[in-house]
């Protein structure tokens, strides 16, 4: 459904985006992930028609973003991380006036404001202005926007930023819910968000991709590298000694006042050491109060890509 | 249908904003107030009061046009809501031309009970001799035409700008060019005298309002505002690349 390569777009001298490739199916509910300045927002603006690239080529359902523009318009919605919207219209009104634009006729456009109403949860809130909503009624009406002339592609610039908890659940619920029927690109920093809601995620970095795949197998790829963590009575250089010289394990640091230590081992691979590290201090008689092994997420996984500079350190580390 | 829709919201805008009342207030007291202090000083003379009126008309219209001109696009930018037109299924050309026409039909609208005034001044002066309809919708058609291509500089201007601010004075300075370029070219020494009479916006002014409709200057009008909007069109659609 879409198709993005080679991308390129620079501001001046500055490049946002730095020759990105990459696709989405059709019903497919992609998250992007990355730090502010990644590239994120150039990248939906492009998808949205907003912005022409500098390179490469981008495709929506077959039609070029540059010279079928206006196609592409027609097939996309679009929800901007900063939305702006008129204060001086009523919520009703001013999704009426959207749908018109986007070309909906009388019967439709009834009963696609009402259907988006319904969906977002801004039932009760058609004849409040504009102005006078809390910023997560404003993130709704945008929502409704991207979503009323039923898009097949729907582009969602951080959806749930001023959201409540409750909000935010049932905001997610819904995207969750896009799945299937839209194609789905939705930009957030919150990584459970992403995690719950998205079945592939794409990391991008200095306008670079550093990452793409499954949410459960990119935290896979970390655990490539199991870590344990143990807390243990005795003396802190011979703990530290026999931890070392349990097979597998690569690393150990400890830390911890008084007779109780904190261990944490990295191990070579991803074998669970939990059984051999128990055997090897009950071996000593020290005591051993907690044993477990360290679950790495996404939240690790987009830490340790966009944490360090150089992209090729980055993938000797994580193996990518 | 986009640009039905699009002219309606422009125009609602302006008269949900108070300043588009406060600005109609002060321009129908401005223009009259000029328009009655210029038949004061012209009685006596010849000159048809008619000329007084067109002047105040006009005099005033320039800054109207620059207050209107400053929120079309500029305004649109500052707030963000220009990325929602953007990425809305719309050509460039329907969103400047809807633009151009809601901005124009409010400035219309304002001057429309101003040009009034010379009827009120009949009623109120029995004795003199009545107006003549015909050299009052000629000067309004000057008028109509004038307003329409500084509306259409003004729409340039505000594309140009992201500040509603410099978008009205950038906007005032351009209309003043248009208005004082025959004057200006009058001043250049070995300058073509028909070419600065044929540019005057007082002569031309003065011609309409004696009745003669003049298709010359009313083209050449018509043209500049064509190119002004298709300038207007293609910045839009440069504002994808920067």
């Amino acid at each position: 459904m879409i198709q993005v390569e080679h991308l390129t777009r620079r501001f001046g001298r500055t490049t946002a985006v730095d020759n990105v490739s990459f696709r989405v199916a059709r019903g497919e509910i992609l998250g992007f992930l990355g730090p502010n300045g990644a590239g994120k927002t150039t990248t939906l603006r492009i998808l949205a028609c907003a912005l022409a690239p500098t390179g490469g080529r981008v495709y929506v359902n077959g039609l070029d973003v540059f010279t079928q523009s206006l196609a592409v318009r027609r097939r996309v919605g679009y929800l901007p991380e900063n939305l702006a919207l008129y204060p001086d219209m009523r919520v009703g009104e001013y999704l009426r006036y959207r749908g018109r634009l986007k070309g909906l006729g009388r019967r439709a456009l009834r009963i696609r404001v009402a259907d988006a109403v319904t969906r977002c949860g801004l039932a009760g809130a058609e004849r409040q202005m504009i102005g006078r909503l809390s910023r997560g009624y404003r993130q709704r009406v945008g929502l409704a926007d991207a979503l009323l002339h039923d898009p097949a592609v729907l582009l969602l610039d951080e959806p749930t930023i001023g959201l409540d908890p409750y909000q935010i659940r049932e905001t997610r619920r819904l995207i969750a819910g896009l799945g299937g029927r839209h194609t789905v690109i939705l930009s957030s920093h919150l990584l459970p968000e992403v995690e719950t809601v998205c079945q592939r995620v794409l990391i991008m970095n200095r306008g670079a991709i550093v990452a793409c795949d499954t949410p459960e197998t990119l935290a896979a790829r970390m655990k490539a590298r199991a870590e344990l963590r143990a807390e243990i009575r005795g003396p802190r250089e011979a703990v530290t000694d026999v931890l070392r010289r349990v097979p597998g394990v690569a690393h150990v640091s400890g830390t911890g006042d008084g007779e109780w230590g904190q261990y944490a081992c990295l191990c070579e691979d991803a074998e669970d050491l939990r059984e051999a590290v128990f055997r090897a201090v009950a071996g000593q008689g020290w005591t051993l109060r907690e044993l477990r092994t360290v679950r790495r997420n996404l939240e690790d996984v987009f830490m340790a890509l966009t944490e360090t500079d150089a992209p090729e350190a980055r993938a000797e580390t994580w193996r990518f | 249908m986009a640009f039905l829709t699009l002219w309606r919201r422009e125009l609602a805008a302006h008269f949900l904003s108070p300043t588009a009342y406060v600005t109609l207030v002060i321009y129908l007291s401005l223009a009259g107030g000029t328009f009655c202090a210029g038949i004061v000083r012209q009685s006596g003379t010849t000159e048809p009061p008619l000329m007084q009126l067109f002047a105040a008309l006009a005099f005033w219209m320039t800054f109207l046009i620059a207050v209107v001109c400053m929120r079309v696009f500029a305004e649109e930018r500052r707030s963000g809501t220009i990325e929602m037109l953007r990425t809305a299924p719309l050509t460039d050309a329907a969103v400047v031309l809807s633009k151009y026409a809601g901005a124009l039909t409010f400035v219309l609208l304002v001057m429309a009970p101003a040009a009034g005034y010379a009827f009120v001044l009949d009623a109120l002066s029995p004795g003199i001799e009545g107006i003549d309809t015909g050299a009052w919708a000629a000067g309004c058609l000057y008028l109509v035409l004038l307003a329409g291509l500084c509306v259409a500089a003004g729409t340039l201007v505000s594309l140009l700008t992201r500040s509603p601010v410099v978008a009205a004075l950038g906007c005032l300075a351009v209309i003043w060019l248009i208005l004082l370029l025959g004057w200006l070219l009058e001043a250049v020494p070995g300058a073509d005298r028909q070419l600065a009479e044929r540019l005057s916006v007082t002569d031309q002014l003065g011609t309409f309002g004696r009745g003669v409709v003049d298709t010359r200057p009313a083209v050449l009008m018509l043209s500049a505002t064509a190119v002004l909007l298709f300038v207007s069109i293609r910045v839009l659609e440069s504002r994808r690349w920067r």
